[in-house]
C-alpha cells in the first residue's frame, strides 16, 4: 500500500530538492506570503496539513496535532530527520548540529529547522498519525517578560504573561524566541497550570550561550517574546498511578520541579512515594531549596530531595539551612542508585539535563533498576 | 557463506556486548544470559555505534540514545521501538561462538536513490 503511493509520487525535475537560503540564489521569486500544504507520507500511510508562511514544518505539524517525530524541536538532536519527496524548502540554521544526523546531498532535512517555500511531499521514516492521545496542541502565543530573579550567578527564574491561557502537562516545555536572536530555545515550565496565563521558567547561563546572554545582560521586564509550546512526552500524569522517581542535572530540574508541583497541589504524595535527586557542582550552584522544603513539608513523609555534589564533598547529610532537603557527594546518576538500591517498586522515572548526564542516569536505571523503556521519560537538554 | 568465527564465549560476559570483526564485517556479540545474538554494529534507529549506546539487561537490548529495545529471546520490538533487529544466525561449537554470515547485514537508510521504502521499512 505505501508503495504504490511511493510510486505515484511525482519525482521533482530539479537537480536538488533544496534551496537552503533565499538570498543567495537571487534569480528565486519571494516566497508568496502563503499557506504550503505539506503531504506527509510516512509507516503508517499519509497525511497532510497546512503550513503558514515562516512556519517551520515541524512547528505546523504538531500545532494541527499530527503526531510528527521529534525531541529538542530546536535542531540539535536529529530525531526529526525527514526526506523532502518533492517541492522546494528553505533550511533556517545551516549549522544546526542535527544536521550530522541527515544526508542532506539526499534531500534530508531536520523538519524543525525548515520551512516550505513550495507545497511538498515529506517522507518521514516513522509512524506519523493525527491526533495527540493526551497532551494538549501546541500553538503559538504572546508573551511579556515579567518577572525576572536571579537565583544563582548564572541561574535566573523568570516569569511570562501570556496573550492567551495555555494548559500543559507537567514536565512539558516550550520554545522561545526574542528579538535580535536567531533561531528558538527550549525551556521546561517549572510551574503547573491548566488554563492560565502565566509560566515560570529557568535558565541556566551557558557560556557564551545566545539567550543566556540576552536574558542575564539585556532583557528587562515588559519585553516581548514569542512563545511555541506546549511539546514534549517526559509528562507527569497523576492517573497512571505510580512512584516518582526524579534524577536532574542543572537546569532539568526545572520539570521536576513542574511536577513537584502538581503533585503538591492534587496531594499525590498521600498515597504515592517521591524521590528527588538534583545534581550540581557545589552546594552555591543550588537553587529552589525553600520550594523544595515546602514541598517535602507537604508530602507526609513520602518525598525524598537529595543535592549530588559532584564537586563538593559536605559528606551524607542535611541542609544546614533546609534540613529537608538532604546533601549527597557524587555524580547525580551515582548517588541515585546508591539511595535507591531496591527502592525501585512501580516506579516512573523522569531524567532531564545535559546530554551525558541523562545518558549516564539512563544506563543506571536500565542496569540497575532493570527499567524498561516505559517507565523512563527524559529530556536531552542539548 | 558460512559459519564464521565470532569470539570465545567466556570473551562476551553475561549481560554485556562485544564488537568482534569477522573478514572485515563488524558484528556485535550480545550474551543475554540466556543466549547469544550477533547483529549490524549500529542501531537501526538513527545508526548509534550499539559498543557505545546499547545496554543488555533482563534479556533486553536497549538502546540509550532514545529508548528503542528488542527482547533477545525472541527479537521482539518493546515500547516505541519501531524498527526490527537484524541478526545473524549463531551457534555455539564448544567454548567457541559461531555465526552464519552470508553478507553483511545492514540497514538501508536510504543509501540509493530507487530504495525510498527502505528509508520507512526495515527490509
Ligand atoms: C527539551 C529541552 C528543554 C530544555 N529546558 C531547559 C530549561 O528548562 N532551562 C535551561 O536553562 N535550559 C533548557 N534547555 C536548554 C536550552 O534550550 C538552551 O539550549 C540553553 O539555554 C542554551 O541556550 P543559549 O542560547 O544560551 O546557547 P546557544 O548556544 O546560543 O544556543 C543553544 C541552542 O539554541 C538553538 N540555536 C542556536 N543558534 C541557533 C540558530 N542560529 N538558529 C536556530 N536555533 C539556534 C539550538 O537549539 C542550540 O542548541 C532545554 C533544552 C531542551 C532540548
Ligand atoms: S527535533 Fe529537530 S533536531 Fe531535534
Ligand atoms: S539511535 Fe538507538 S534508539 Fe535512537
Amino acid at each position: 500500500m505505501m508503495r504504490t503511493s511511493l510510486l505515484m509520487l511525482e519525482s521533482n525535475p530539479r537537480p536538488g530538492p533544496f534551496s537552503d537560503d533565499l538570498s543567495a540564489s537571487p534569480e528565486m521569486p519571494e516566497p508568496a506570503r502563503d499557506t504550503r500544504l505539506i503531504e506527509v507520507q510516512s509507516k503508517s500511510g499519509s497525511t497532510g496539513f497546512a503550513c503558514e508562511p515562516g512556519e517551520t514544518i515541524l512547528h505546523a505539524g504538531l500545532r494541527q496535532g499530527v503526531t510528527l517525530p521529534y525531541e529538542c524541536a530546536t535542531g540539535t538532536c536529529g530525531s526529526c530527520r525527514a526526506k523532502v519527496g518533492s517541492g522546494e524548502v528553505a533550511v533556517d540554521w545551516d549549522e544546526a548540529p542535527g544536521h550530522s544526523r541527515v544526508k542532506r546531498e539526499r534531500g534530508e532535512i531536520l523538519m524543525c529547522q525548515t520551512r516550505p517555500l513550495t507545497d511538498c511531499v515529506v517522507r518521514v521514516p516513522a509512524n506519523v498519525s493525527v491526533g495527540f492521545p493526551r497532551h494538549a496542541l501546541p500553538q503559538h502565543f504572546g508573551g511579556r517578560l515579567d518577572v525576572i530573579r536571579r537565583l544563582t550567578p548564572d541561574v535566573i527564574h523568570f516569569e511570562l504573561s501570556l496573550s492567551q491561557p495555555i494548559s500543559f502537562d507537567a514536565g512539558q516545555f516550550v520554545l522561545l524566541r526574542v528579538a535580535g536572536l536567531e533561531g528558538m530555545r527550549a525551556y521546561s515550565m517549572v510551574s503547573y497550570g491548566r488554563n492560565v496565563r502565566t509560566l515560570q521558567l529557568v535558565v541556566k547561563r551557558k557560556p557564551g550561550g545566545g539567550f543566556g546572554n540576552w536574558l542575564f545582560e539585556e532583557a528587562r521586564e515588559g519585553l516581548f517574546i514569542d512563545v511555541f509550546g506546549p511539546l514534549g512526552r517526559a509528562t507527569f500524569h497523576p492517573d497512571e498511578d505510580h512512584n516518582l522517581l526524579m534524577i536532574a542535572g542543572g537546569s532539568g530540574v526545572a520539570g521536576m520541579m513542574s511536577i513537584l508541583e502538581r503533585a503538591t497541589q492534587e496531594d499525590y504524595f498521600r498515597s504515592h512515594r517521591g524521590y528527588v535527586f538534583f545534581g550540581v557542582r557545589k552546594l552555591v550552584d543550588c537553587f529552589y531549596l525553600e520550594e523544595f522544603s515546602r514541598y517535602v513539608r507537604a508530602a507526609h513523609g513520602n518525598l525524598e530531595v537529595t543535592i549530588a555534589l559532584s564537586d563538593e564533598d559536605c559528606g551524607e547529610t542535611c541542609h544546614a539551612q533546609y534540613p529537608e532537603v538532604q546533601l549527597a557527594f557524587g555524580m547525580v546518576h551515582e548517588v541515585c542508585a546508591r539511595a535507591m538500591e531496591g527502592r525501585y517498586d512501580n516506579v516512573m522515572s523522569y531524567i532531564a539535563g545535559p546530554p551525558p548526564m541523562v545518558d549516564g542516569a539512563l544506563r543506571t536505571l536500565i542496569v540497575g533498576a532493570r527499567a524498561t523503556p516505559d517507565r523512563i521519560r527524559y529530556d536531552k537538554f542539548g | 557463506m558460512s559459519w564464521k568465527y565470532l569470539c570465545d564465549v567466556s570473551d562476551v560476559s553475561n549481560n554485556s556486548l562485544k564488537l568482534v570483526d569477522v573478514d572485515g564485517i563488524r558484528i556485535i556479540v550480545a550474551n543475554y544470559g540466556e543466549g547469544f545474538r550477533a547483529m549490524p554494529p549500529i542501531c537501526p534507529h538513527m545508526e548509534e555505534p550499539l559498543d557505545e549506546s546499547g545496554v543488555v539487561a533482563g534479556c533486553v537490548l536497549t538502546c540509550t540514545k532514545h529508548l528503542w529495545a528488542w527482547d533477545l529471546r525472541n527479537l521482539d520490538l518493546m515500547g516505541e521501538t519501531e524498527k526490527e533487529l537484524k541478526t545473524y544466525e549463531v551457534k555455539q561449537e564448544g567454548s567457541r561462538l559461531l555465526a552464519f554470515v552470508e553478507r553483511e547485514l545492514t540497514y538501508d537508510f536510504d543509501e540509493d536513490a530507487d530504495d525510498d521504502e527502505d528509508f520507512f521499512a526495515n527490509a
